[in-house]
């Protein structure tokens, strides 16, 4: 790799997660607050990390199966604030009971 | 996972044995060390080349494995790994050494400065005496080694250079930003 | 207080003074890199650094075995079984951790025999402590989980949080006999090495921060134990799933086989993904709470854990962790970088917290536990830290482009990317945020024995009950 392709792939990488953190947060804080406007500056961010994923795969030179788990591990991102939070809910739902 | 870790730790420590299939044997330091590229493996593997006794001997594996043993104990004595990297372990304030027997650095500065006339005799010299032998700022300081503890070092960093670490660093030597 | 909570706050201070050690030891090894004449023959970067690395992980370890000390009575309702035990043993762990130190400082290394491994320096990264010293560990972890498994079998009580602790004290006290020996061959040497390393900060250790903060939650939020048990199990499972094969992502380089560059960067690829499961859940309860706590310091803490958890291992080990690019930052500041952030967000931060929450009940301050300097010190150590990881990446990377992608990995090549003006300013700005760090320190120190003091003397004081 060259220094371009290093520090380009590691960045968009670490963005990568950093976005979905930004998406974890923002969609955490917005279900708290019922606040729809930070819901959709949540799925921003999770658009932004869906952007970073296909740039990885566009231009990176990493091999075709690695782009392939980051492109599913991307996907999966998605999933998982609304999967915790509605576990949460559910938890402190029975845990009410 | 943990069943697939046990798996795989049996067959890495195979593997990784002195004489297994990425680790050669330390009597290698009989020969000459080499580090070229692999068309099939996609990046540089060591190479085993012909005959090359270390100060002037050839070890039989029993005293091979004997300089490897003291070799080692002086690199954990002197707490080495608290300076240095070792396949790219341990700290970052002085180079990593995996591939330091095949440094250009031993022909080019050390063997003039020493005025020795093998690159193992320079790092000989120069690991008694590293205050004596500066090339930078940052020095390496005098860990007291014994004649016999620096013959050791300079044979385990040879059996070190050998072993089969996947291409890491990749391209040692052959490239530069000087060029 | 059970005797059990006492020793915990004995626990807690030696871990502050040690916390202490550990920053001036960094301040010191930091400075070489900006004037490497330093102490030059007298006492050199590695003597700075192993005192560095080692306090690390004595005050975390301090920390944890501290906190468990404080909720276990609790848990269980009664005096912990053999305290007396325990409590002889934490001063015979802080004079040998005393000894350990001075023979670092004075005497340094011997000569390579086994005399050399046993009493002065076994120098393999973490564990240089002399063996001697690793079987005084040894002794005060096997009195630590016999005091609480005893405990629990006297009490004929189990509960979820325990039993998760119990089980996760087994496997991180075996991995500890990696410190005793001696192996010739390196990468045999390495492998072990990283099983005790790895799946101490990134398997049992996380466990067991897990269950601390799930104990954390129940006193902080008043948060139901069933639900820090479902959440904890989840949690568990997921850092495990990962983890244990994440541990590949140490094996790409170290002679053993390539298939490890696979396993290791897929699982390690996965680790954050519970993190950011984490990072929601933190969110989660500072939400249901409406951010109001009577413990501020405390409750900032946690979520700084969260956070930093998430950023530093999570984020960092992600742009490092694909063997494409970790064959360019191996071996760079880069991973200190990472490791500066992981252990502090992993562990540093949940430590602090639980030292807020006892402090709290120790102060008799149930209503009121807030004070000024303990933002002061919250806003300097993040923002020390967070500077000093800013400074090393920038380093690390200049390294990883001129030393490993461009130079070739030769002496030269590490002369040259070291002498780099990018990499002078990561070193700089290094060892200037480490000065913020140490302020903040300071400031820490200071409101650990201030805060909840003159709230207490104006209410009659009163110990909270168990």
């Amino acid at each position: 790799m060259n220094y371009v392709d290093i520090i380009a792939t590691s960045t968009a990488l670490g963005l990568i997660v950093l976005a979905g953190g930004a998406y974890g947060v923002l969609y955490a804080v917005g279900m708290t607050q019922s606040s729809r406007s930070l819901e959709r500056a949540s799925y921003a961010c999770y658009a932004a990390q869906l952007l970073l994923v296909l740039a990885v795969c566009l231009a990176s030179p990493l091999d075709v199966p690695w782009k392939l788990f980051i492109a599913v591990s991307g996907m999966t991102y998605g999933f998982i604030p609304p999967a915790t939070w509605r576990l949460l809910e559910k938890l402190h739902h029975d845990g009410v009971r | 996972m943990l069943v697939v870790l046990v798996i795989l730790t049996i067959d890495s420590l195979q593997a990784t044995r002195a004489g297994g299939r990425q680790v050669p044997n330390y009597d290698v330091i009989n020969q000459h060390i080499g580090y070229a590229a692999s068309e099939s493996r996609g990046f540089e593997v060591p190479v085993i080349g012909p005959a090359e006794p270390l100060f002037g001997t050839t070890n039989s594996l029993q005293e091979a494995t004997a300089l490897m043993d003291r070799g080692k104990l002086v690199i954990q004595s002197r707490a080495c790994m608290d300076c240095h990297t070792f396949f790219g372990n341990g700290a970052y304030y002085a180079p990593d050494l995996t591939k330091a027997w095949l440094d250009p650095a031993w022909s080019q500065i050390w063997m003039p400065m020493t005025g020795a006339k093998t690159r193992e005799e320079a790092m000989l010299e120069f690991l008694m005496h590293p205050d004596q032998y500066p090339t930078w700022t940052r020095r390496m300081p005098d860990l007291h080694l014994s004649h016999a503890e620096a013959q050791a070092v300079v044979a385990y960093l040879k059996w070190m250079s050998a072993v089969d670490t996947n291409g890491f660093p990749a391209h040692f030597g052959r490239i530069s930003t000087q060029n | 207080m059970y005797r059990s909570q006492k020793l915990a706050l004995r626990y807690f201070a030696a871990a502050i003074a040690l916390f202490g050690v550990m920053t001036a030891a960094g301040l010191l090894s930091a400075y070489y890199y900006i004037d490497a004449s330093l102490l030059y023959n007298v006492f050199d970067f590695h003597m700075a650094k192993i005192l560095h690395i080692n306090t690390l992980v004595i005050w975390l370890l301090m920390g944890f075995i501290g906190a468990v000390y404080w909720f276990l009575p609790k848990e269980l309702g009664r005096e912990v079984v053999g305290i007396w035990l325990a409590e002889l043993l934490f001063y015979v762990f802080c004079v040998a951790v005393a000894i350990v130190a001075v023979v670092f400082i004075f005497v340094q290394y011997g000569r390579a025999d086994q005399f050399s491994m046993w009493f002065i320096n076994q120098g393999r990264k973490y564990v240089e402590a002399p063996r001697w010293a690793a079987a005084g560990i040894v002794v005060v972890v096997l009195t630590f989980v016999y005091n609480v498994t005893a405990t629990a079998w006297q009490a004929r009580k189990m509960t979820g949080l325990l039993g998760v602790l119990i089980l996760d004290l087994v496997p991180l006290s075996v991995l500890y006999l990696d410190a005793f020996p001696q192996i010739t061959n390196m990468s045999h040497d390495l492998y072990w090495w990283w099983w005790l390393v790895h799946m101490w900060v990134e398997a049992t250790w996380e466990v067991l921060i897990g269950c601390l903060m799930a104990w954390s939650l129940m006193e902080l939020m008043g948060t139901s134990r069933r639900i820090v048990e479902s959440w904890l199990y989840i949690e568990v499972m997921l850092v495990l799933g990962t983890g244990i094969l994440g541990l590949g992502h140490h094996y790409f380089w170290i002679g053993t086989p390539q298939y490890w560059l696979t396993i290791g960067g897929f699982f390690s690829a996965l680790e954050p993904l519970p993190l950011l499961g984490m990072v929601v859940h933190a969110v989660y309860d500072a939400g249901a709470h409406h951010m109001k706590t009577s413990n501020r310091p405390a409750f900032y803490w946690v979520l700084a854990e969260a956070f930093g958890n998430f950023i530093g291992a999570g984020v960092w080990g992600f742009m490092m962790t694909l063997p494409q690019i970790n064959m360019y930052s191996h071996g760079t500041q880069w991973t200190v970088s990472h490791g500066h952030f992981a252990f502090w967000g992993a562990y540093g931060c949940g430590v602090i917290a639980i030292m807020y929450l006892v402090l709290q009940q120790t102060r008799g301050a149930a209503e009121h536990f807030d004070s000024r300097a303990w933002k002061w010190s919250f806003g300097l150590l993040n923002l020390g830290l967070v500077g000093m990881v800013g400074g090393l990446l920038v380093a690390g990377i200049t390294q990883a482009i001129y030393e490993r992608a461009q130079g070739g990995s030769t002496l030269q090549a590490f002369v040259v990317a070291s002498e780099s003006h990018w990499f002078h300013s990561g070193m700089y700005a290094r060892l200037f945020f480490g000065m913020v760090f140490a302020i903040g320190y300071l400031v820490l120190v200071y409101d650990l024995l201030a805060i909840g003091r003159r709230a207490a003397a104006a209410a009659p004081a009163r110990m909270a009950p168990a």
